[in-house]
């Protein structure tokens, strides 16, 4: 009845007595982002009971009133709903979140701020993802940002400042452009609210948010300007360059959500908003999208090719992982929708691994530099095991959580678009180039940079890792775990909104 | 003889009339102290603010409103009330109430404090009835009633020379802004033959004396409301006046002519739309709106010192408000009525932190501001709500407001969209100069060393773990901020900052009156 409030009551209650709870604010943090993963994991046993078409645990209260011009009145009502396409990214909040505050669990600058704002970022995320009116959801988006900002600007590296300012203007540019197309698309398509609780909740499609109300062209312009909002976060080529800045400065934490999470809510948009509410317009611009994709993916992975930061190397991978979920999304089938969302829950759980290592590299060998550090398992074993499994999940290995989201992504791929999938497969043989030439810098060879006094990692961290080696090798090898959830959901349905399967949107 | 229930609907001004004479009288007394006269005066605004709210029916009195329901949206001579306007008598009280309650713990300054109390309740009083004026004339009275008081409020401490030249500043451009606005009254009069405000939704009989006439009055109260290109004054006097002056003046006067504003041009921008004349003033008001934003955040970008920037970014507010009079529909000004309604918290109140800085040695300047969140952890935190809601971040009223703000633009379609990009382009540079601002608060360059998480992990250790958490509730730590900078002081900030939160989750009380008073204004009107 009131799940998804109770939800986002653990998390910003939580967050907030974080701020304030002095020398137990790590605990605090614990016990709020475990309760938000309870309470998630309820949502994952219970959720299969039902229609699959409908969202499930909707609530759905007034909360203001705008007046329009000819006298009427458009409600903004706080209506919060899950689908199968919502509920892995709640999971993978709640997740990421409980890895993160282990993993920081000595941290020592300001840690009653630092878990406070984990904490705040998590309830945002919960927030962006049960939200299902759009003035709700932006509130979410926005709140996403200003933990974030904080967290990159205050725990970050040396140019902090810079990388939190750039992150923050783009970010927020991005999602005032989407905000004004949203408000379009309402304003045009005549809805009676603000809710998109009806957009697909029906198989026959709810006559008021008819799309059919707005031109074509309109449509094309409004959906160019919603992808660019969500994409800025996803990030695609050309709008990327911030994401490199604030990972490379961003505390590990702060990298772990903003890859696991932050990048998610782009991709999410798209699936949720842009693409089934803008039929003819994601129609007319596939050729821009898919361009784009290919070439978020073909750049994403020549630039991670030449990272010697470690850090900077996952960051560029982010970008190329994204373009093939940006990929996904944009050939608009259920298969491929249904991979894009497991690929993006699959970068979740390896980008956070994968950040948390390069931090821990950086502690143990003051350095992510990946040409000075060689022979790295003679000291710390339990640290190149486990910089082994996430290169090797990150690359694709079968029996990794990544190898059936992009096996699924490729094969859509395929069935869409024939030999272009040479492309996304050139990536691939890069991406698994320049992480097995990583290891084999830095985890073999003889001992050099690395001092004396290294230790392996400490048991917060090493604990924190395990959690996600552990979910990145169950949901490798039992994928269905997670990929029965997602075509509980509307979107699925029909062609009246573009619904992916049916209608022919490939070009 | 006057019967009594006529006098009741001017109750807040007849108030604020006893409290500036009670004010003298105590000066006359010989009291000079500020708690005296502060409590007496801020009082009596509180006292009249409940009685505005009692007028609007949304506090439990509402019998007294009923008393003149008949006289609602009813011309009364050169009276007029209307719900809009008594929305406005609330935000005007409530921004003399804050400013007198925050003055409490400015320093003694025997001369000065009945002077500044007095005019501070005259001003007030000027506003209360240029939110009730029904012709043109009392209207431009009234806000002269409020000018002048304002000019003298601005050097009322005599000894502080920027304040005296600020108020030298203010007064020439007052007075000639006024001519201007006079002049104007006169073609309008000319053209129209009445004064009255509801004839401007008439087709005038000259139509093009009568555009020039309202060009003018745009103009004389456009340097009211420090619209580009009329704002030269207004950063140089909100800079050399006390911090509660300029939070008065910010908050208080601009929103009194913005209403003036409204009152004129509700019914002449949309007459100019149907009779013939393009969209002269619809296209005057947005020009203003758009040169009135971009300039005001493009030079609120360089500015140095903490209250150059607020003056430059309350003058973009002004621009983003100004949208609501182009666009001049049901929404539209309801939702400029919400932004200010937000402005008086945020602007309002981060003047007061800027004066509550101030008194702990804070220079000027934004760098001075450096690692404040770590020493006074609840007057950055305030400080921090507030300028996240000048940005218009959600959660805060501010957003609520420039929401709204930007909705109706779009919701009227056609060439006001442009307005809401060109707001929302502005809102996104804003955000830049709010978000380094925050960033020097709570982001000091010195205490992080490079290594925050670099180095080895024994150096890392070691170099952090000196430091402890700013946000350990230390109940000591807070009393004592609030004992430093006042608790008057103090009490305003928080008050502020947890009422921009606490509205910009729950508006809806406010948005419900402010749709229903902005639909009477437009359809009397």
């Amino acid at each position: 009845m009131y799940d998804l409030s109770i939800l986002l009551l653990i998390a910003f209650a939580g967050a907030a007595i974080t701020f304030f709870a002095g020398a137990k604010a790590r605990w605090v943090a614990l016990v709020t982002s475990v309760g938000t993963l309870a309470m998630s994991m309820w949502f994952l046993g219970t959720f299969l009971n039902g229609n699959p078409l409908d969202y499930r645990f909707v609530e759905s209260y007034h909360w203001l009133t705008f007046a329009t011009t000819n006298g009427g009145s458009l409600a903004v009502n706080y209506t919060v709903g899950i689908d199968g396409i919502s509920l892995p990214f709640l999971f993978l909040s709640a997740i990421l979140s409980v890895a993160t505050v282990i993993y920081h669990w000595e941290e020592r600058k300001d840690a009653a701020g630092f878990f406070g704002l984990v904490a705040l970022t998590n309830a945002g995320l919960l927030g962006v993802f049960v939200s299902l009116d759009v003035l709700l959801f932006f509130v979410f988006w926005e709140i996403v940002l200003i933990p974030m900002f904080f967290l990159i600007g205050h725990w970050g590296g040396p140019r902090r400042h810079y990388a939190s300012l750039k992150f923050f203007v783009y970010t927020h540019v991005a999602s005032v452009v989407m905000l004004v197309s949203l408000l379009a698309v309402v304003f045009l398509g005549q809805w009676p609210s603000l809710d998109f609780v009806n957009l697909a909740n029906n198989s026959q499609g709810v006559a008021n948010l008819d799309a059919a109300n707005i031109l074509p062209a309109t449509q094309v312009v409004l959906f160019g300007a919603l992808f660019f909002g969500f994409g800025v976060k996803l990030p695609m080529v050309p709008f990327h360059t911030w994401l490199p800045d604030a990972h490379v400065e961003a505390p590990t934490g702060g990298s772990v959500l903003l890859a696991g999470m932050l990048l998610k809510m782009g991709g999410y948009g798209l699936i949720r908003l842009a693409f089934p509410l803008l039929p003819a317009g994601h129609v007319g611009l596939e050729p821009v999208v898919l361009v784009i994709a290919f070439a978020s993916i073909v750049w994403g992975a020549f630039l991670s090719l030449s990272q010697r930061d470690m850090k900077r190397l996952v960051a560029y991978s982010s970008i190329n992982h994204m373009g093939i979920v940006l990929l996904a999304i944009a050939l608009w089938t259920q298969l491929s929708v249904t991979a894009a969302v497991l690929l993006m829950f699959a970068h979740g759980l390896v980008s956070g691994l994968l950040f948390m290592l390069s931090g821990s590299v950086h502690h143990t060998f003051g350095t992510r530099d990946i040409p000075s550090i060689s022979g790295m398992n003679s000291r710390t074993p339990a640290l190149t095991t486990i910089l082994m499994i996430g290169s090797l999940a990150s690359l694709g290995l079968p029996a990794l959580v990544s190898f059936p989201a992009e096996f699924s992504a490729l094969l859509a791929t395929w069935e869409a678009l024939g030999w272009w999938i040479i492309l996304p497969l050139l990536a691939l043989v890069i991406t698994a180039a320049f992480y097995l030439w990583m290891i084999q810098r830095m985890a073999f060879g003889p001992p050099r940079g690395v001092p004396d006094t290294a230790h392996d990692l400490p048991t917060h961290e090493l604990l924190a890792m395990v959690l996600l080696v552990s979910l990145i090798v169950l949901y490798g090898i039992l994928p269905f775990l997670i990929v029965t959830y997602i075509p509980h959901t509307a979107i699925f349905v029909g062609c009246h909104y573009g619904g992916p399967g049916v209608c022919p949107t490939s070009p | 003889m006057v019967a009594l229930p006529y006098l009741l609907p001017y109750l807040p001004e007849l108030t604020l009339l006893v409290a500036t004479f009670v004010v003298f009288l105590l000066d006359v007394a010989g009291e000079h102290r500020r708690t005296t006269l502060g409590g007496v005066s801020a009082f009596f605004l509180i006292v009249a603010f409940v009685e505005v709210l009692a007028d609007l029916g949304t506090w439990p009195f509402h019998a007294l409103s009923t008393l003149p329901a008949s006289w609602n949206g009813t011309a009364q001579g050169p009276i007029l009330f209307t719900s809009l306007g008594i929305v406005f008598q609330g935000i005007f009280l409530a921004i003399a109430a804050l400013v007198a309650i925050a003055s409490l713990s400015e320093a003694e300054d025997p001369d000065g404090t009945p002077t500044f109390y007095a005019l501070l309740l005259l001003a007030s009083l000027g506003m209360l009835l240029v939110a009730i004026s029904g012709d043109l004339i009392l209207l431009l009275l009234a806000v002269e009633v409020t000018g002048i008081s304002t000019y003298v409020l601005v050097g009322y401490t005599r000894k502080d020379r920027r304040a005296l030249e600020a108020a030298m500043k203010f007064y020439i451009i007052g007075a000639f802004s006024t001519t201007i606005s006079f002049f104007g009254a006169s073609l309008v009069f000319g053209a129209y033959g009445t004064t009255s405000l509801l004839a401007f939704s008439q087709v005038p009989s000259d139509p093009s004396l009568a555009l020039v006439g309202f060009a003018m009055i745009a103009v004389g109260l456009g340097f009211k409301v420090t619209l580009v290109p009329f704002h030269m004054w207004a950063v140089d006097v909100y800079d050399g006046a006390p911090a509660v002056v300029s939070a008065y003046l910010s908050a208080g006067s601009k929103k009194m002519g913005l209403f003036a504003l409204f009152a004129i041009f509700v019914g002449a921008v949309r007459v100019f739309d149907t009779a013939g004349n393009g969209y002269a003033l619809a296209i005057m008001m947005g020009g203003l709106a758009i040169a009135t934003m971009t300039v005001g955040n493009v030079l609120a970008l360089q500015q140095q010192t903490m209250k150059r920037m607020l003056a430059y970014s309350s003058i973009s507010q002004a621009g983003y408000m100004l949208i609501g009079l182009a666009v001049n529909t049901t929404p539209s000004l309801s939702a400029a009525t919400l932004q200010m309604v937000a402005n008086v918290l945020m602007k309002g109140g981060a003047f007061v932190a800027v004066a509550a800085a101030a008194a702990i040695g804070v220079g000027p300047l934004i760098t001075d501001w450096k690692g404040l969140g770590h020493r006074r952890p609840i007057l950055s935190a305030s400080f921090a709500i507030m300028l996240l809601s000048m940005a218009g971040i959600p959660l805060t009223l501010g957003f609520v407001g420039k929401f709204y703000l930007f909705f109706s633009a779009i919701l009227a379609g056609g060439l006001f969209a442009i307005l809401a990009i060109v707001g929302l382009l502005n809102s996104a540079i804003s955000v830049f100069y709010y978000a380094r601002i925050l960033k020097h608060i709570y982001m000091p360059e010195e205490t992080g060393s490079p290594d925050a998480h670099g180095g080895t992990r024994s150096l890392a250790s070691s170099t952090l773990g000196s430091s402890t958490s700013p946000t350990d509730p230390q109940p000591s730590v807070a009393i004592s901020e609030f004992r430093a900078m006042g608790y008057a002081r103090m009490g305003v900030i928080v008050a502020c900052a947890v009422l921009l939160i606490a509205l910009g989750i729950y508006p809806t009380p406010i948005v419900t009156a402010l749709n229903a008073a902005a639909h009477q204004f437009v359809a009397l009107h």
